[in-house]
């Protein structure tokens, strides 16, 4: 019996892994597709991550390609980022999305499955393509540090999904380590003796 | 600890390969300055430190600037005259405290001390063990640390292993096990330096480093050039730092910047103070004592300016002032000021005529403005106590 069943399972598995390699497939087409089209256009303009999208331009929810980190620091200078956000952050405008009058104590676990937006209110970092989790990404990371405590905002207060969140984490400890961000040190207590010996200074 | 694990994998994956294409990764470059005699006698000079701290300054502002620490609640209290008094007097204690130098002295040389060599343990193992005396309260240069070397040798620790053994058992609130990236490679050091985050890198340092290692040495005559070049020496007054930086300054005998640096805002006294010192660490044959103490009779010491300054909250707007007093405050010096700037801008002066100064015209030029502004306040100063009367005082 078993033997019959895998060999069943493999079939049904090698399925499912050609068809989503042929829409893989199909999907870096469109890419390739739409960057020609980015090109072509002003880079500043195909910035604006929520405008109606075009009839040659691609899936809006489409989400595999990657930004470099460099596009999204210009980005969040440009008039385009200027537009949609103004002068507050990113997450400020944001609001969940839930039944009943409390929301759920933890966010979605990630808005993006399979290279697509897969809800229809993507968390803050997720529904703009432009806005790169990385550690020289300071302008958009200190959006995101308490100017009280110092620390990361809870996805409580910034919707962010878990997994933005992680990145978000991971991002901001990393800035810190190389100096990008700059944060108060803890005061180093000096046990003076230990250094010059007995005579107190 | 899932935080961590993503952050060192992240580093170890993607952040070397960005470093390796973004950042050089050449370690830090060493300072050309170096002290070449142990610091240590000098530094801790009882007038060398009472220098140095006056240099440094107590601006409450700047000491007990908004933190962002985990809890920053603040607390109301009702309180009489005299435990305010009190407590003004435990503010400046706590400024103090908040103000110590970071010690320096001279870097330590790491030498090996066997202990036994018992070849008969030749290979017992196939890594070494390290046995750490994990006594509560003994201090950190005290504590024992031995290697078991796999070939059978029992020695002391080097330096560096104690260091970690310390940081794993007793670990420092601050202090990275590894090298951060911001000292580790030139151009993020390079990129803190340029936007003037100089009180950020120092602080860093003190946590990360011991005053006795090399890189400490390093990496703070690094900043201290830097910052004799880009001339921001006001980042660091009234911090724990600017004690150390002046000392720097006078032993490598660059003092000329900050010199210039205090006489354009005004600090004579300060000026004076730094001139003495670098006579002082160079055995200068020129007599210094006697201005420092007319000065210091003048002038009052940085904890006493600060608590007058906290008993000025104190006193209300409608109660009466003297005249005296508000013509102090209007023009922002008093009679003493006066008396003490003419002492020290003549000592100040000497000394730029001497040899030891490099720029001379440029400290010509910023004496001679600070004695026209002077002379206009005092004229000022004399015709308001003329107008009030009260030229007999």
């Amino acid at each position: 019996m078993l033997p019959i069943a895998r060999g069943i399972y493999n079939g049904l598995a090698s399925i499912t892994r050609s068809s989503r390699g042929a829409a893989l497939h199909t999907a870096s087409v469109f890419r390739s597709k739409a960057e020609t089209a980015a090109a072509s256009e002003n880079e500043a303009e195909a910035a604006d991550g929520e405008e109606e999208p075009k009839s040659s331009a691609p899936d809006p929810k489409d989400r595999t390609q990657v930004i470099p980190v460099e596009t999204s620091m210009r980005y969040l200078k440009s008039a385009a980022y200027k537009k949609t956000y103004g002068e507050d952050y990113v997450w400020t405008q944001y609001r969940r999305n839930h039944k009943g009058m409390y929301a759920p104590r933890k966010t979605r676990k990630t808005c993006i499955r399979q290279g697509k937006i897969s809800t229809g209110n993507p968390c803050p970092i997720c529904r703009d393509e432009y806005l790169v989790l990385d550690y020289r990404n300071t302008e958009l990371l200190e959006q995101f540090i308490s100017p009280h405590s110092g620390d990361v905002l809870s996805y409580s207060q910034t919707g962010l999904c878990q997994k933005s969140h992680l990145r978000l984490r991971v991002a901001v400890e990393q800035a810190r380590d190389s100096g990008l961000i700059t944060y108060d040190v803890p005061f180093r207590e000096y046990d003076y003796n230990e250094y010059y010996g007995q005579q107190k200074s | 600890m899932s935080l961590l694990r993503h952050v060192r994998r992240l580093n170890a994956v993607q952040g070397l390969q960005h470093c390796r294409r973004e950042v050089s990764s050449a370690p830090a470059k060493s300072a050309t300055l170096k002290y070449d005699q142990d610091p240590q006698p000098l530094f801790t000079d009882a007038e060398t430190q009472r220098l140095l701290q006056s240099m440094t300054q107590l601006q409450l502002d700047k000491v007990f600037r908004k933190k962002t620490v985990k809890d920053n609640r603040s607390e109301t209290k009702f309180m009489t005259n005299e435990q305010l008094e009190q407590e003004f007097l435990m503010t400046i204690e706590k400024a103090k405290h908040l103000l110590k130098m970071p010690p320096i002295v001279k870097i330590k040389q790491d030498t090996e001390r066997p202990i036994a060599k018992d070849p008969a343990l030749k290979d017992f193992a196939t890594t070494k063990y390290v046995f750490t005396d994990i006594t509560f309260g003994l201090p950190h240069s005290e504590r024992k640390v031995v290697v078991r070397e796999t070939d059978g040798t029992l020695a002391y620790a080097s330096l560096d292993t104690i260091k970690r053994m310390n940081q794993l058992y007793f670990p420092l609130e601050g202090r990275k096990s590894y090298t951060p990236r911001m000292f580790a490679y030139e151009e993020l050091l390079h990129k803190c330096l340029e936007e003037h985050k100089y009180e950020f890198v120092l602080d860093r340092l003190t946590v990360q480093y011991e005053p006795y290692e090399t890189e400490f040495h390093n990496l703070s005559a690094r900043v201290f050039e830097h910052l004799n070049e880009s001339k921001q020496f006001d980042l660091l007054r009234s911090t724990r730092h600017f004690g150390p930086m002046a000392f720097f300054y006078a032993w490598h005998r660059c003092i000329d910047d900050l010199l210039y640096d205090m006489i354009r805002r005004d600090y004579l006294h300060n000026a004076v103070e730094l001139i003495a010192l670098t006579y002082k660490i160079h055995k200068i044959p020129v007599e210094y004592t006697e201005t420092l103490a007319k000065l210091q009779a003048l002038h009052p010491t940085p904890d006493e300016s600060a608590l007058s300054e906290l008993r000025g909250f104190l006193r209300r707007p409608e109660e009466k002032q003297g005249i005296e007093q508000e013509i102090h405050t209007a023009i922002g010096k008093t009679e003493q000021d006066f008396a003490a700037d003419d002492i020290s801008l003549k000592f100040i002066e000497e000394y730029i005529a001497s040899e030891h100064s490099l720029k001379k015209v440029q400290l010509e030029l910023a004496v001679q403005t600070l004695k026209e502004i002077n002379l206009e306040k005092l004229q000022l100063f004399q015709g308001l106590k003329k107008a009030h009367g009260v030229q007999a005082l």
